[in-house]
């Protein structure tokens, strides 16, 4: 069964990943949540079912983190820590990853099922 | 026009396997009139099936008029908008007629044949009195001579029967004229010569996901066919292998280039202290910083075209494909898992592999371009034995980020290329501490001392004298040259035509001699082995079977670069092509050196950037070759090809005022010929 895990903001998705190491780790970024659990991300939003409905294509071993951005303004900051990362240089949400790898989906390919489904069983 | 020689039976094969439909007929024969003329009803079944398969569609057709034969030869055409009369006559002959069906091609291109009785007919046609509409005169590619009666035993020989017409669909025999018609008459003509292709897997098969092949392939699906890639890269001998893309992205433009730049970067730096910026002492390089940058981005690129293909539903297939038979693929994965697919049409688009020497120690010891660009460890001291510009690339870059490097080179540099422009990129590289061992080849490759990188020893002999020498590399970086990668995958299974010199694959407008089977990229022989070109090719290809497109790919004034540390772009003729054609008396060459602005505060040579036009006086001295050494050619010639393209002449170039201050100005103001015999060294701007 592959390990899920959710985290908040940029420290605690990097300690995650850290801590897997070794391990496939796939990891998506969304807005984060309100009160009410809804995404100020409507592409999100879209994405969030297709991701879940394809973790059955995620190998077992693997770990799968999922990490809330923040709130939109937050986001919308040109210099904020996501974008500015090397090692995510994120540009939109939602972005769906292979951890440690050059490959990602990003916005509306993250709602594409034959995508995500590439992405999670590639080798 | 010359008489074609050859066996008849050949040539007829020829013609059944190279065109859709293929009628053998005869002026005197009745059937065969039967079977074209407009009266009949086998001609308003072509013009039903034109509507149908295809729009916008020239037919010409070429046949006889019974009633008004006369004399040899007999010929003439008609556009199938204006079926109902003739539209022009010319005499009688012996005639084989081709209907390209499905396929679509200009008036000019259409290939007709008008076979004569006898030679001197020829005078008539070539005098145009006998032709009808000036029309003809564009269509008739050439005009061969048979024997008639050599040809219908042929025909016999391969298909039973002797009798005219004799009608070959897709390749198989159809029989006469009663077939034809009955055929017809039971709705089966059309399918036979348009045959549904939901019988296959795919619609089109593409065997390589290189540069050609994924073009091809995204253009055909957008187009909504049916499409699948396949794509296997065996590792190299020291197990080096690479993701989706081909050679360009993996192995060759995208790493060079960034390689390249890599040393350029450190030029800069040494000229950077001139102005003014200061820095330690100590510049050094990492080899591993730099090679794990260069493959995270090859590995995006990858990722990308992954995403495209899926995206644009075309099926990829990590597998290596091999012919089964003409219409079936046997597609085996790196897990030796097989499946077999089939498809209507397959293009060959595998391109090439380096070549080892063929020495002792070579396979063991010796790497290549496969492997230089994704090498775990810095290469170290490197023999690059070779004279291709891979070899002088790799050489320039290695160099430039601080190694010790050597060439090793056989004959001439950069065979192919104008040679006065090789030899200066030769000399800027030896004034630049690139040892170069001129006139050498390696006899032998010994392991001395294990490691990453080791200690090779390198026997070598220089090629005049057999005088053996040895030297001692971390690395041998072998640059030789590339073959086609057209063995083992049953390519002889179907028939397909290569080039016993080299391997590559013989295409007519990238179809091979089997119609279903084309053929893009550097496995084609006597094509430029570009990526652009085999993107351009791959596009128009598909365009053509799937789309209705008319348009050829233009193979001249291709214009390309070296990126050698000094650059060298060129589009057209090498002065020594220029010269073999048109004669030396023709040819008029203006050149200059000059030095770039951004060379002068650094101190950098004065005479090493050279920049000359080939003209063609004939011609208003219209320029077929521009060749320039210097800083960014690449960039500096890609514009001119546009220039070149469009007939440019050395005024166009005089006239035109250039900006300043730039190194490509150059070409706006060159005034000295090579047959003034004046110099060209830089006195200063």
């Amino acid at each position: 069964m592959v390990q899920q895990i959710h985290v908040e903001g940029h420290e605690a998705f990097m300690k995650t990943a850290t801590e897997h190491k070794g391990k496939p780790v796939f990891a998506l970024f969304s807005g984060s949540k309100d009160g009410a659990g809804s995404s100020w991300c409507p592409d999100c939003v879209k994405a969030e079912p297709v991701v879940k409905e394809c973790m059955k294509f995620v190998p077992d071993e693997a770990v799968f983190i999922e990490c809330g951005v923040g709130d939109k303004p937050f986001w919308k900051d040109p210099n904020n820590i996501f974008r500015k990362d090397d090692k995510l240089r994120l540009k939109c949400v939602p972005t769906l990853m292979r951890w440690g790898t050059p490959q990602r989906l990003e916005e509306e390919q993250c709602a594409d099922s034959r995508l995500v489904q590439m992405l999670f069983e590639d080798e | 026009m010359a008489p074609l020689a050859g066996d008849p039976k050949t040539i007829v094969q020829d013609h059944i396997n190279k065109h859709k439909v293929m009628i053998f007929s005869k002026t005197t024969c009745p059937f065969c009139k039967k079977g074209w003329s407009h009266d009949y009803l086998l001609f308003t079944v072509w013009a039903e099936f034109l509507s149908g398969a295809a729009q916008d569609q020239d037919i010409c057709q070429i046949s006889r008029h019974a009633e008004n034969f006369s004399e040899w030869p007999d010929i003439w055409t008609d556009s199938i908008e204006k079926f109902g009369g003739p539209n022009g006559f010319l005499g009688g002959a012996m005639i084989i007629c081709s209907l390209l069906f499905g396929q679509n091609f200009y008036l000019e291109q259409h290939r007709i044949k008008i076979y004569v009785r006898y030679p001197d007919m020829l005078k008539t046609f070539q005098n145009g009195q006998t032709f009808g509409p000036t029309v003809l005169k564009n269509l008739v590619d050439r005009m061969d001579f048979y024997n008639g009666g050599f040809i219908q035993s042929s025909l016999a020989e391969i298909s039973g029967q002797r009798t005219v017409p004799n009608v070959y669909i897709n390749g198989s025999h159809l029989g006469g004229c009663d077939s034809a018609l009955a055929a017809h008459a039971s709705n089966k003509l059309l399918p036979l010569i348009n045959p549904s292709t939901d019988q296959y897997d795919y619609d089109l098969i593409v065997i390589g996901g290189g540069s050609g092949g994924l073009a091809a392939s995204k253009e055909a699906a957008s187009l909504g066919k049916k499409v699948a890639v396949l794509d296997f890269v065996k590792p190299t001998p020291v197990g080096t292998a690479w993701g989706l893309g081909g050679t360009c992205v993996n192995v060759g433009c995208i790493p060079k280039k960034l390689m390249h730049q890599a040393a350029i970067l450190g030029h800069s730096l040494e000229d950077a202290r001139k102005f003014g910026w200061e820095f330690d002492e100590k510049v050094s390089h990492n080899w591993d910083t730099m090679k794990s940058a260069i493959q995270d981005y090859i590995g995006s690129l990858n990722w990308k075209y992954r995403v495209e293909l899926r995206d644009r539903s075309v099926d990829y297939f990590n597998s290596f494909g091999e012919f089964k038979d003409p219409h079936t693929i046997k597609a085996t994965n790196k897990r030796g898992k097989v499946q077999d697919l089939t498809a209507a049409h397959f293009l060959l688009a595998m391109g090439m592999r380096p070549r080892y020497l063929g020495i002792p120690g070579d396979k063991e010891y010796c790497i290549t371009s496969d492997d230089l660009f994704s090498l775990k460890y810095c290469p170290g001291k490197t023999l690059v034995v070779g004279a291709s510009y891979v070899a002088l690339e790799c050489a320039g870059f290695l160099a430039g980020i601080g190694l010790d490097v050597t060439v090793m080179v056989r004959s001439i540099l950069l065979r192919g290329f104008d040679q006065q422009m090789a030899e200066k990129i030769g000399d800027y590289m030896a004034n630049h501490s690139i040892k170069m061992i001129r006139e050498a080849v390696p006899t032998k490759i010994e392991q001395i001392e294990k490691g990453e990188p080791g200690k090779l020893k390198v026997t070598a002999k220089y090629v005049k004298t057999g005088e053996e020498f040895v030297g001692e590399y971390n690395t041998v970086l072998l640059g030789i040259g590339r073959d086609a990668c057209t063995n083992g995958i049953g390519l002889d299974k179907v028939g397909i035509n290569l080039n016993p010199k080299n391997g590559q694959v013989i295409a007519e407008a990238e179809t091979t001699n089997v119609p279903h089977i084309h053929a893009i990229g550097d496995i084609l022989d006597g094509k430029p082995e570009l990526t652009p070109v085999a993107i351009q090719a791959g596009r128009l290809l598909a365009r053509r079977l799937f789309g209705g497109g008319k348009e050829q790919c233009d193979y001249t004034y291709v214009a390309t670069t070296v990126f050698t540390p000094l650059e060298y772009g060129a589009c057209g003729f090498s002065e020594e092509d220029a010269i073999a054609k048109y004669g030396e008396e023709n040819i008029e060459v203006y050149h200059s050196n000059y030095r770039p602005l951004e060379w002068t505060v650094p101190g950098r040579e004065e005479n090493a950037c050279y920049a000359k036009l080939v003209c063609l006086k004939t011609e208003n001295e219209r320029v077929i070759g521009l060749h320039v050494v210097g800083p960014n050619a690449g960039e500096m010639t890609q514009g001119y090809a546009v220039a070149l393209k469009c007939g440019a002449t050395k005024a166009h170039f005089d006239t035109t005022i250039g900006i300043h201050p730039t190194t490509s100005e150059v070409f706006t103001s060159l005034s000295t010929t090579k047959s003034s015999g004046l110099p060209v060294d830089q006195a200063g701007c």
